[in-house]
């Protein structure tokens, strides 16, 4: 009975305990329900009926959606269930049990990871269920655009809600981050959003720093490259053709370099949370 | 053996404010609760109990000084493995049911499946619970938060309690159940260590006594040492009139005693309460 390891049990108990606190807030449900109506939505502009372009098109409004809800979604679940247990004092009871402060906070991390999946999952579902069947619908108005069978590559969709939940994961671990010494959770929510906007402009500010060519603007690029990842990296390109899919080794580096970022987030989140007076 | 709970030379500043302004809660304490007592930290509010039993249990970190459970530095993980804790006005997380809260706090401190549904039942039915077992814990009142407190408290078999006003907000009923509880559970071997501020139910129930004001001890010792020994008794009689008392002091006069005060010896409303509200009918247990 000596020593008490870090126990990945103890983790998923709390991660566990997360999920299930998050799938039982009415908010969640409103959103999820937002974000799927806006994917239906894309499917009700049929009367556009511009062939292929089309699925592209919706295949944009669907990802758009994940984007917005989710990361939305993403930001306050994590602020909401970080800050539940400190104003609650739950967290008391719970750093009282024979619980390693890094098995309470990467617990919290993962659960809104398995909420953010289950989001993910849900949306990119139903969009290429909405792609199929209007694909289908215009397969039979144009035989002739479709001569080469269906254009969309449902791969190539699944990737893109893969990325989104790569990209979803990187930021809870970052609003985690903040919230970790935050005193209010306002204010890591709105940290929350500095990190989604730097985190999807940075590859502008980056070029824009390149093309001055001056020594401060690329040292600044660099330095901002440097504390947040690049959102753009974890993007789909511009196609849903089968043809641009990347190859599995472009998938794998990819789910490593959002993995390693929340990873290192989360890691910077103990270290600060060791601290801190419950 | 190791003392349950021991801290030496404890310190605790919170900043308050800016400019770096400190307070003091906890002012170089020292504290041994052996194992085995019922142990009761007494002192107004604010007097730097809850802080102590933060400290104690490696919530907060000590300014200076340190703190020891059953020998172990509270800072460890695993010296919180023989502690139950039930913090003060208690909260718990709304979403679960009774059972589930109990279960899951059971899982955290490692009882396997198997084991858990039987202790489960048994701490909640121990608590007088089990009515109310089935209900969202955003359903409690203040009395059945504290006594699903002290389930979760409970549920691995600890050696050592620490309790943190568990009667606060509590009605009588559920004070006096909670005081036989208590009882219990030193009869049975374990440490308790609980605050309050009601001194009449802490003499009854405490073996010792440690009273805080402004963070500093201020005494210590068993409630006989510190309450008992003004030499004087009090008699119960049936009722004596003018006349008699008169020549009761004479005869007490006689032997060198005096007769500090008559008045009639009622039952306290406790006692009527207790009586007439039934002490086994408090809210959550069967109708
Ligand atoms: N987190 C905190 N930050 C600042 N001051 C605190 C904090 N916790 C407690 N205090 C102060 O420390 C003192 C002791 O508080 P506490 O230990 O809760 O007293 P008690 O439990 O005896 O009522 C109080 O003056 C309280 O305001
Ligand atoms: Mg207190």
């Amino acid at each position: 009975m000596n020593g008490a390891p870090f126990s990945f049990l103890r983790l998923g108990l709390v991660a566990q305990n997360t999920l299930r606190e998050a799938v039982r807030q009415r908010l969640l449900h409103l959103f999820v329900g937002l974000a799927l109506a806006l994917v239906l939505g894309a499917r009700g502009l049929q009367d556009f009926n511009f062939g292929a372009p089309e699925l592209k098109f919706i295949a944009d409004c669907g990802f758009g959606a994940m984007t917005l809800f989710g990361s939305t979604l993403t930001i306050a679940a994590t602020a909401q269930l970080f800050f539940s247990e400190i104003e609650n004092r739950t967290a008391l009871t719970l750093l009282a049990k024979p619980v390693w402060r890094a098995e309470f906070l990467l617990g919290k991390l993962v659960g809104v990871a398995l909420l953010t999946a289950l989001f993910c999952a849900l949306l990119t579902g139903l969009l290429a269920a909405v792609l199929w069947v209007r694909e289908g619908e215009l397969m039979a108005l144009d035989p002739e655009g479709f001569r080469g069978g269906r254009a969309v590559s449902y791969a190539m969709v699944a990737l893109g809600g893969w990325l989104q939940w790569l990209r979803l994961v990187v930021l809870a671990a970052f609003t985690l981050l903040v919230a970790s010494f935050a005193r209010t959770q306002v204010f890591a929510v709105v940290c929350g959003f500095g990190v989604l906007v730097i985190c999807h402009l940075q590859h502008l500010a980056q070029e824009a720093y390149t093309r001055a060519g001056s020594a401060v603007g690329a040292a600044l690029g660099g330095l901002f490259g440097g504390m947040f990842p690049n959102f753009q990296m974890l993007s789909l390109a511009d196609s849903l053709a089968a043809a641009d899919l990347p190859a599995p080794g472009t998938w794998l580096r990819l789910t490593a370099y959002g993995l390693g970022w929340a990873l290192a987030a989360g890691l910077l989140a103990i270290l600060s949370f060791r601290r801190r007076e419950i | 053996m190791a003392p349950a709970l021991e801290a030496r030379g404890l310190v605790k500043d919170f900043p308050v404010g800016l400019r770096g302004v400190r307070l003091r809660a906890v002012d170089h304490l020292d504290l041994t609760v052996r194992a085995g007592v019922i142990y009761g930290l007494l002192g107004p509010n604010g007097s730097g109990k809850s802080t102590t039993i933060k400290a104690l249990l490696g919530l907060v970190l000590p300014s200076a000084g340190e703190c020891r459970i059953f020998g172990r530095p509270s800072g460890e993980v695993a010296a919180r493995r023989d502690v139950g804790y039930l913090p003060e006005a208690p909260y718990f997380y709304r979403h679960l049911t009774g059972r589930e809260l109990v279960g899951f706090y059971g899982r955290l401190c490692g009882l396997g499946r198997r084991e858990l549904a039987g202790r489960v039942e048994t701490v909640v039915a121990q608590v007088g619970m089990t009515a109310a077992a089935d209900r969202a814990v955003e359903t409690y009142s203040k009395g059945m938060l504290q006594r699903i407190g002290l389930a979760q408290a409970l549920v691995h078999d600890p050696r050592l309690l620490i309790l943190d006003e568990p009667t606060a907000g509590v009605d009588p009923v559920g004070s006096a159940a909670m005081a036989d509880l208590i009882r219990g559970l030193r009869d049975a071997g374990k440490t308790v260590l609980l605050t309050s501020h009601l001194l009449g139910q802490m003499e009854a129930l405490c073996d010792r006594v440690a009273i805080l004001a402004g963070g500093r001890l201020v005494a210590e010792g068993t409630v006989a040492d510190l309450a008992g020994g003004t030499g004087r008794q009090q008699l119960e009689v049936d009722r004596l009139d003018e006349a008699q008392v008169t020549e009761l002091r004479a005869w007490l006069a006689a032997r060198g005693r005096g007769l500090h005060g008559v008045a009639a010896a009622g039952r306290g409303l406790d006692a009527v309460f207790l009586e007439r509200v039934g002490r086994g009918k408090g809210e959550g247990t069967e109708a």
